[in-house]
């Protein structure tokens, strides 16, 4: 009956609907029982997998579930163990055994489908393979493992979609792996494999060349009194010698020819003046809380105003709206900021590709999300961090003199230090932004040299290489 | 007796004899190990002709819906092959709606109805379904272009092919042919020289004398005076060149690779190019002159 259902329903219905291509089917042809391995987009992946099985093998086939997805629905959980008969995995309690089970499994002559990711991920992204599929080989080294790249249902039936669009999927089946080595060994050596494959076949795809680029955004980022204002300014002049450069610092400045020009005042610039000033003179970390943001956001429109006022080459930030936002919430939340939580928050803070479900743990933390992900704010193109420890940078506030905001303390810098590293990692792992990290106790000129050589990189459409 | 007066009729037996080797070729494409030069391109012409078949034996109203799935499965690849946002989903969805929204118009016969369904109702749904998509404003332009282009080649293009079948099967069957006959004949005559349009059009110009055979051939069973049989005879080819010829930079824009040709990666979209551009000058000229 179940494979029934399998031949008569499912396959004529998913080849009608959304058209299935299988390429490297002989590569599953001998093998007795595999491991396969596959990246994980969508709810169609465990269909496709099993759509393009031997009939032979469909009851012998096990794929890794999450329990504490499906169970939410009893109906659904009924339905999706009759049909694939999984192996249940609850990613919140750990106290079965899915590992043994799988190996069971293997060792009876089945085979197992596995989703190192652990869960959907982004569309069209590969996520960071865990550690269990390495673990699982190392127990088992004599089973092979098959390499299998789904492109297509990120497209027809992404995560933060329920409507499902009839679009062709591709199932790019590798050769059977045998890896040795220890089992994070054997995890990076297969999520390297199924990435070249998937690249394989996303060269061809379609792409927005077309697009017109604006000026290219470089942001500086830094703690208070690491000379990142200072290092931003020197960067405009020095940038301006063939360009075209306009710098957003507490003024708008434009500078060509190595020479600062007269601009037009901006209305948003001037009532950004008296809400930073409003900031700047606050007591409590709350009363800083309000206006700061609302600086930030019109900091943030500014980018697209003087765009399409000044119209410059480029466009140098002092500290970026965006990543300063993110990293500054680590300033209001005791909890550590992580690289997934950082990265969700600058999706659903740029609205990049959509932006992020509605039900993403991110907004439970952070509701303020909520309203700001309307905001789309502007992604810089090349991030330059100038690190220096929380004590130097009080040395030089105190020396500079004057009034003291309240957040210019050791352990805040710190804590905002650590802030501003993890949204560099956050933005050159997951949006492949260049990131650079300069060092701010060095000598001043050779601090501008090392950023004016990031800045002259070409980097238009390239991902980064470092 | 049934069977023999369908058989007793010239033009039915020469559409079902085609059909039938069409059949045959195509079933060996599909199904066989053999590579068939032009075998998938067989395949689609199969689906032309079991449409007219069947719009001949049973009924226009069944045959127009054949035309409509050959447009889902074309259009399905083109949304496969362009890079859409997340946030078009709602805009594609609506795309695909189109499709019985404008067969049912042809079905039920309403001229009307049918021209203005696409240009009209579709191209002014797309975008507001685009822009219900939310996100990022940038690339909204492009997305909408991107949408109602393939509404317009793939489905609005082929209705025509179905609309003319409703006026005559032969004439529907007339125009498949002449293309299917320049697309044979332009893809054996040497390069020349010259523009990359001029030379198509030189390679499909060669072509002129059998579609202009095939037209006087056929005119009797597509009710084509002889006049307007020579004229669709000679337009077709270099029509064919032009739309060969705008086709080849969607082609390559959308990354389709002649060494990776197969449904969902190409294979349509290059077998149906032809006829998409031919159909709609094809059909307002018949209308125009002799409806």
């Amino acid at each position: 009956m179940r494979l029934l259902v399998h031949c008569l329903l499912l396959r004529p219905l998913l080849r009608l609907l959304f058209g299935v291509n299988v390429e490297g089917r002989e590569h599953l042809t001998g093998l007795d029982s595999f491991l396969l391995v596959a990246n994980h987009n969508s709810h169609l992946d465990v269909l496709l997998l099993f759509s393009m099985l031997p009939v032979r093998s469909l009851s012998t086939t096990h794929v890794a579930a999450a329990r504490d997805y499906f169970g939410r629905n009893p109906m659904l959980f009924r339905i999706v163990d009759y049909l694939f008969r999984p192996i249940w995995i609850d990613r919140q309690d750990r106290t079965g055994d899915p590992l043994g089970e799988m190996a069971d499994h293997l060792r009876d002559g089945h085979n197992v489908i596995l989703f190192p990711e652990g869960t959907r991920g982004e569309p069209g992204s590969i996520g960071t393979f865990r550690q269990g599929v390495g673990r699982l080989a190392t127990v088992l080294p004599e089973v092979p493992i098959v390499p299998v790249v789904l492109c297509g249902p990120e497209k027809s039936l992404p995560r933060t979609s329920s409507i499902p669009l009839p679009i062709y999927n591709t199932i790019l089946i590798g050769p059977p792996q045998a890896i040795r080595g220890d089992s994070l060994d054997i995890t990076e050596s297969l999520e390297r494999l199924i990435r070249e494959l998937s690249e394989s076949e996303m060269v061809h795809r379609h792409r927005r060349v077309s697009r017109v680029r604006d000026a290219e955004v470089i942001a500086v980022l830094g703690i208070d009194g690491s000379g990142k204002s200072t290092l931003s300014r020197q960067l405009a002049r020095e940038l301006s010698a063939d360009a075209r450069i306009c710098l957003v610092t507490d003024e708008i400045e434009l500078y060509e020819h190595g020479e600062k020009k007269e601009v037009q005042p901006l209305l948003t610039e001037l009532a950004r003046g008296v809400i930073a000033r409003q900031a700047k003179t606050a007591k409590s970390l709350g009363r800083y809380k309000i206006p700061k943001m609302a600086e930030i956001l019109m900091r943030d429109q500014l980018i697209g105003q003087v765009r399409r006022w000044y119209s410059p080459t480029r466009i140098v930030l002092d500290g970026s709206p965006l990543l300063n936002l993110v990293a500054w919430s680590r300033l209001y939340d005791d909890r550590e900021l992580d690289l997934a939580t950082c990265g969700a928050m600058i999706r659903v803070l740029t609205g990049y590709e959509g932006g992020l479900d509605r039900r993403h743990p991110v907004y439970e933390r952070f509701p303020q999300l909520r309203i700001l992900k309307r905001f789309a704010l502007v992604m810089p193109d090349l991030v330059l961090m100038l690190d220096v420890a929380p004590d130097v940078s009080m040395q030089r506030i105190r020396n500079r003199g004057g009034h003291q905001q309240v957040h210019e303390t050791d352990d805040k810098l710190a804590r905002l230090r650590a802030g501003y590293i993890l949204v560099c990692d956050a933005v050159r792992s997951e949006f492949r932004v260049s990131t650079r990290i300069l060092d701010g106790h060095a000598e001043p000129a050779a601090v501008t040299a090392a950023a004016l050589a990031a800045a002259r990189e070409p980097r238009r459409g390239e991902p980064a290489n470092d | 007796m049934g069977h023999l007066i369908i058989l007793s009729d010239p033009a039915t037996t020469t559409l079902l004899a085609a059909l039938l080797a069409l059949s045959l070729l195509a079933a060996v494409a599909r199904f066989g190990n053999v590579r068939i030069p032009g075998g998938a391109y067989a395949q689609y012409l199969w689906v032309f002709f079991l449409t007219f078949a069947v719009a001949e034996l049973v009924s226009f109203r069944v045959a127009v819906w054949i035309l409509a799935a050959l447009s889902f499965v074309a259009l399905r690849e083109y949304f496969t092959l362009v890079d859409i946002r997340l946030q078009d989903r709602l805009g594609v969805l609506g795309a695909f709606v189109a499709i019985p929204f404008m067969t049912y118009f042809i079905q039920i016969e309403w001229y009307g109805m049918f021209i203005i369904s696409i240009p009209v109702y579709a191209f002014l749904v797309v975008p507001f379904l685009v822009a219900l998509g939310g996100g990022q404003a940038q690339g909204t332009v492009f997305s909408v272009g991107v949408i109602v282009f393939g509404l317009f080649l793939l489905v609005y293009c082929m209705g025509h092919i179905a609309y003319l079948s409703l006026d005559s099967t032969w004439r529907a069957a007339f125009l498949i042919l002449a293309v299917t006959l320049c697309d044979f004949v332009s893809a054996r005559i040497p390069t020349t020289s010259g523009h990359p349009l001029l030379r198509r059009v030189a390679r499909c110009v060669a072509a002129v004398p059998l579609t202009v055979g095939l037209a006087l051939l056929l005119a009797g069973w597509a009710e084509l005076p002889v006049f307007h049989a020579v004229v669709l005879g000679a337009m077709i080819p270099p029509l064919v060149a032009i739309g060969n010829y705008t086709m080849s930079f969607i082609e390559t824009d959308l990354g389709i690779k002649t060494k990776r040709l197969r449904p969902g990666k190409g294979q349509v979209l290059d077998c149906l190019e032809s006829f998409l551009y031919v159909a709609p000058v094809v059909f307002h000229y018949t209308r125009y002159y002799l409806t």
